[in-house]
């Protein structure tokens, strides 16, 4: 594979148009309201059954949708804008798997910058707590995947292909050591740079 | 003559102070003057140009031609540690030469421990991995023979990256095509056949571009021509495409996932073909920009399409 010998474009800072931001403030109320409802759905059913077992099932389909679209949303932040403050690398994690409490605050937060300040300051506590809620989620969810063959395509078949998905999960979480921690300082970086912003704002005044 | 002072294009800090400069000296020059009082950056990791933000002068340009003024500054980037592209292109190549040839063989932990040292009953993947290696001893060969490159030298990182993605597909693709629960095509014989005849064809092609873009730049040289069709029948295709290396790059690759019926190889294929494009698109927009008479019929990879 080749690249270019030399300097990478610089990044032309410009904001979204009138169109994209209706879009995006839009979809990111919509990806609330998702993420509210996976997240309200769990809760009862946990509290109805009293254990972790069968929690996935119960919120499967809504969760299918929304995570279809937090797919869509890669696709369109790609296509319409750099400027936007969030990274794709944050969007791609959540990507990831299911059980995202932040997600919610995040994206009620997505449809106003001024808020940015309680934003990044919740994420501190609320990344640890949510990466350690998926990593407990997949967890208890590979003794199932193991035995249902879950996602999981095996050989012989006519396209010469397997996949299992309960080694996938444990690698998906082995990924998180060397993930998380450069996904949690570039939050903290943003941070600095986003609230150092809003600091020189008020004192211009 | 002249002075002249180097500046680091972020920090403003005055590195370098050049006096006593030919007005005919060259980038390149200055390059190994500059290297000289900072050894640690030697010539190709250094970026000069003329203004912070803006585009690398080439090591060719001649200072006298340069549109400095009375105060002749230059600003510098460190491009980070730098590896030829040779030894990239041959690293990257051999990986996959060897590693399908480890499953091809079944070497010992990769198959259950009765299939060790054994081989397949199916032909087509004896022919498969005939295909497969003399794919990449081709590469090797014009690497070191046939390619002229622009530019000597990438970024380090890039070796990690282009390995990872050749050495991990080139795995992952010989896991099953070896692999003694192996399916043959469901077309059988009629399928391999013509896999191999387009495999064959658009080896041929590619080679024939190669050679015929090489013919296009003299030895050491680093011009660039608009290729044009020459008397091999093969490189009529540049009549419709800009880099018809890649176009038959592709059809060798269809031909590889038609004749192995694996999911893995039409993957690699994929994902080739959407970088491919990408670089197509760029070097197509080059010619364009450089060129006033480029013909237009011309598309970046696939005739009329794209």
């Amino acid at each position: 594979m080749k690249t270019t010998h030399g300097d990478v474009a610089a990044r032309k800072k410009k904001g979204p148009g009138a169109l994209a931001t209706a879009y995006l403030v839009i979809y990111n109320v919509v990806m609330t309201a998702g993420w509210l409802v996976i997240a309200v759905g769990l809760v009862r059913a946990y509290l109805a059954r009293g254990s972790y077992h069968g929690l996935y099932y119960s919120i499967e389909k809504p969760l299918k949708f929304f995570q279809t679209g937090a797919l869509l949303e890669v696709l369109s932040r790609v296509f319409l804008t750099w400027a936007v403050t969030h990274s794709v690398r944050e969007v791609r994690r959540r990507l990831l798997f299911y059980f995202h409490f932040e997600i919610i605050i995040g994206y009620s937060f997505n449809t106003s910058s001024w808020l940015n300040p309680l934003r990044y300051t919740f994420f501190f506590a609320l990344y640890p707590m949510g990466v350690s809620g998926e990593l407990l989620t997949i967890y208890a969810a590979l003794p199932h995947v193991q035995k249902t063959g879950l996602y999981s395509v095996t050989l012989p078949n006519k396209y010469n292909f397997s996949f299992d998905y309960h080694g996938f999960l444990i690698l998906a979480m082995v990924s998180y050591i060397p993930l998380f921690p450069q996904l949690y300082f570039h939050m903290i970086r943003q941070r600095k740079k986003v609230l150092g912003h809003v600091e020189d704002y008020s004192k211009v005044e | 003559m002249k002075h002249y002072e180097i500046l680091d294009a972020k920090t403003k800090d005055k590195l370098c102070f050049l006096d006593k400069v030919e007005p005919n000296a060259t980038i390149g020059e200055i390059k190994s003057m500059f290297h000289k009082s900072h050894p640690q950056w030697y010539p190709t990791r250094q970026s000069i140009r003329l203004d912070a933000k803006g585009k690398s002068l080439k090591d060719e340009d001649v200072l006298q031609h340069l549109p400095v003024g009375t105060t002749a500054t230059f600003y510098f980037r460190d491009l980070g540690a730098q590896i030829s592209w040779v030894t990239v292109f041959l690293t990257e190549y051999m990986g996959p030469l060897v590693l399908y040839l480890m499953f091809y063989f079944r070497v010992p932990f990769i198959y259950a421990a009765k299939y060790d040292f054994t081989t397949s009953k199916h032909w087509v993947v004896h022919l498969a991995c005939m295909c497969h290696s003399f794919h990449f001893v081709k590469r090797l060969l014009e690497t070191l023979f046939v390619h002229r490159f622009s530019h000597g030298t990438m970024p380090l990182r890039n070796i990690f990256k282009n390995c990872t993605y050749y050495w991990g597909f080139a795995a992952w693709m010989a896991y099953y095509i070896n692999h003694p629960l192996y399916t043959p095509p469901i077309y059988g014989e009629q399928q391999i056949r013509l896999a191999l005849v387009l495999f064959l064809f658009c080896q041929i092609g590619n080679f024939s571009i190669h050679i015929a873009l090489r013919n296009l730049r003299p030895p050491g040289s680093k011009t660039r021509k608009i290729p044009y069709p020459t008397k091999n029948p093969f490189t009529w295709i540049f009549l419709l495409v800009s880099c018809p290396n890649y176009t038959y790059e592709l059809g060798a690759w269809l031909g590889f996932t038609l004749m192995t019926q694996c999911l893995p190889v039409a993957f690699f294929t994929l994902v080739g073909f959407i970088q491919m494009t990408v670089w197509a698109k760029g070097k197509h927009r080059s010619y364009l920009k450089e060129f006033r008479d480029y013909p237009p019929l011309r598309s970046p990879i696939l005739p009329f399409i794209l």
